[in-house]
């Protein structure tokens, strides 16, 4: 009776801790439905094969190229500001990496060449951000375009392969059992960005740049490079995403990376990002992003017809931000 | 009236020693055409308590934020203890001594209290990381020790469930801390009890003591008499009044107030 009573205090106790975390809301619903797809793959091995080796490996390998740019566009979002070019920075880095190596260049100069590009491009985009102090949402679907464009213009709207070999396989795309080498590299890069928002003085400065940007100036903090700082971050990140991708099917597509600036956002605001700034954390977006494609699999191993996807999708982004806000306000 | 002010500001001892800040002839138009300072000659001497009072909308605020160096002056020069200087960021006033109470920027609603004290001067370990213990266990000693709040137990309480006295009292704790050679306090004590308002009148008049130079903007005459060596009187963004307390009373003040 007593040690029933202990124990329950002690998940009651464990239930708080989790819930007092910033991300606590999505990590309990997360560990929830992983709880229900365990549990039904358990109980039904034959028809729901959520823990085969080969399901497993679909998600490990479609995480990250989505989980990536989501921690690039957490950091952003924190700091107040959007970036809706990052789906046509990944084509255009992947277009440049694979045309570069295809016409003779070195392969680590073709792959510092598209992350110089992302820096590049979010590096403009920051830059007409805090000059022009038009809201960055509108800048950069200016940019989503135009950098759109130029992949449809360089690549003349044809496919570009990329075959690099053995060695940039084991680095981006190798697999340790049903885990692969770019879920290590998301993992990696969450670990880094959680170290680098929580424990860093510029991680503090983006916190109060999002939150109060008067007051942050006022304390002395360059909000500007602040925000060109966490757009660049981004553009390499959404560069990097777009080496793995490509790396693991070998093949650019002029219209790859479509739809990722939504999806990155969404995964964001899922794991309680404010679309106004100041609040968000790693965890909630590298489980946000996880989230969605868990969803994704799910229906698929359901064999749920394609449209089920969005509807639920669509669902849970608003689901996910009314629940936030009430929890917030609570 | 105006008569009057005129012969008042004639009337103010110039000092022998160098204003710590002097500023001269600042003028600010906001987005071209909104001008809310003329022309204003505005000087801090050291250890002393400046009562920088006038209407709403009279220009104080704006004036504040130019000598924080978060506005730029449209026109006019500011001086450090006779030397020009260009305040062009915050960062470049806090370095020249100067510590802030904004009347409405100074928290971040989503860090906590520690976080907001020390944002933009964090203690660091190595390569910019945070030392968290170090800022927790100085929070710690502020908040018990020096700038007690009530109904304040952790600095890790978030700024944004705060009540608005508190939340002032955690601008002020950040000002205690932070004190350098010149405090600007714009509205400071708006949401402090009466009890809070007085040991906060008689904390800044032992800074005064320290040495520490103090501007006090407060639409409360009482308060600003109580404690102010100086008046500096705005009216529509101009200098109407700069006199010292030895040269008037609180009733001849308050008519001139009134009148402008
Ligand atoms: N950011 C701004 N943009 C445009 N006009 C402004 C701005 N800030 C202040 N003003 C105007 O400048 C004038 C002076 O404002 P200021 O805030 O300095 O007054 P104040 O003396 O502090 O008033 P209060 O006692 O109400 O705080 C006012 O007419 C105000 O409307
Ligand atoms: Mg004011």
């Amino acid at each position: 009776m007593g040690e029933t009573n202990a124990r329950h205090s002690g998940a009651r106790a464990l239930f708080n801790r989790v819930h007092g975390l910033k991300s606590g809301n999505i990590l309990i619903v997360f560990v929830a439905i992983q709880v229900i797809a365990i549990g039904a793959s358990l109980a039904f091995p034959q028809d729901f094969r959520y823990l085969s080796t080969s399901n497993l490996q679909v998600l490990f390998r479609s995480i990250p190229t989505l989980g990536i740019i989501a921690m690039g566009v957490n950091l952003l979002m924190i700091s107040g500001e959007f970036d809706l070019s990052v789906g046509s920075t990944f084509a255009l880095a992947s277009l440049v990496m694979a045309k570069l190596f295809n016409a003779g260049t070195p392969l680590i100069v073709a792959i510092l060449a598209a992350i110089a590009i992302g820096i590049m491009i979010g590096g403009v985009n920051g830059y007409i951000v805090v000059k022009s102090n038009v809201p960055s949402f509108i800048i950069t679907l200016g940019s989503m375009w135009f950098w759109r464009g130029i992949v449809l213009l360089v690549s003349q709207a044809s496919n570009e392969a990329f075959n690099p070999g053995p060695g940039m396989d084991a680095v981006f795309t190798a697999s340790i059992g049903p885990v692969q080498v770019q879920f290590l590299w998301f993992v990696a890069i969450a670990i880094i960005c959680w170290f680098f928002l929580e424990r860093h003085k510029l991680g503090n400065h983006i916190f109060a740049t999002g939150g109060n940007v008067n007051a942050a100036r006022a304390l002395g903090i360059n909000v500007k490079r602040i925000k060109m700082m966490n757009f660049m971050i981004l553009g390499a990140l959404a560069s990097l995403s777009g080496i793995i991708s490509t790396t693991r099917v070998n093949n650019v597509s002029p219209i790859q990376g479509e739809g990722l600036e939504l999806q990155a956002i969404a995964a964001c605001v899922i794991g309680g990002t404010a679309l106004m700034g100041g609040r968000g954390s790693v965890l909630g977006a590298f489980l946000g992003a996880a989230l969605l494609f868990t969803v994704q699999d799910v229906l698929l191993l359901l064999r749920a017809p394609g449209y089920y996807l969005r509807l639920f999708v669509g669902l849970i982004i608003i689901l996910a931000v009314v629940l936030n806000e009430i929890l917030r306000k609570k | 009236m105006s008569d009057t002010s005129r012969t008042d500001i004639k009337a103010a001892p110039q000092r022998e020693q160098t204003p710590y800040i002097e500023m001269r002839n600042i003028t600010k138009y906001y987005g071209g055409t909104i001008r809310a300072l003329h022309d204003v000659n505005f000087r801090i001497n050291r250890r002393e308590i400046v009562g920088l009072v006038g209407d709403n909308g009279a220009g104080k605020s704006t004036l504040i934020k130019i000598i924080s160096g978060v506005l730029q002056p449209t026109e006019g020069q500011i001086f450090v203890e006779g030397k020009e200087t260009k305040f062009s960021s915050s960062k470049v006033a806090m370095q020249n001594g100067i510590e802030t109470i904004y009347q409405d920027m100074n928290l971040i609603d989503c860090m906590d209290i520690m976080r907001n004290i020390f944002c933009g001067r964090e203690t660091t370990t190595s390569m910019g990381f945070l030392d968290l213990k170090e800022m927790q266990e100085r929070a710690m000693h502020l908040l018990k020790n020096e700038v007690t709040i009530e109904g304040i137990r952790s600095p890790e309480q978030l700024v944004g469930n705060l009540s608005g006295g508190q939340k002032q009292a955690v601008s002020i704790a950040r000002a205690m801390f932070f004190k350098n050679q010149v405090l600007l306090l714009d509205e400071p004590t708006s949401a402090l009890s009466v009890r809070e308002t007085q040991a906060f009148l008689n904390h800044i008049q032992r800074l005064r003591e320290e040495g520490l130079s103090i501007v006090l903007v407060t639409h409360n005459i009482f308060h600003a008499y109580q404690v102010a060596d100086r008046f500096f009187l705005l009216s529509q963004g101009e200098c109407v009044l700069d006199v010292d307390k030895s040269e008037t009373d609180i009733d001849e003040l308050t008519k001139i107030i009134v009148a402008h």
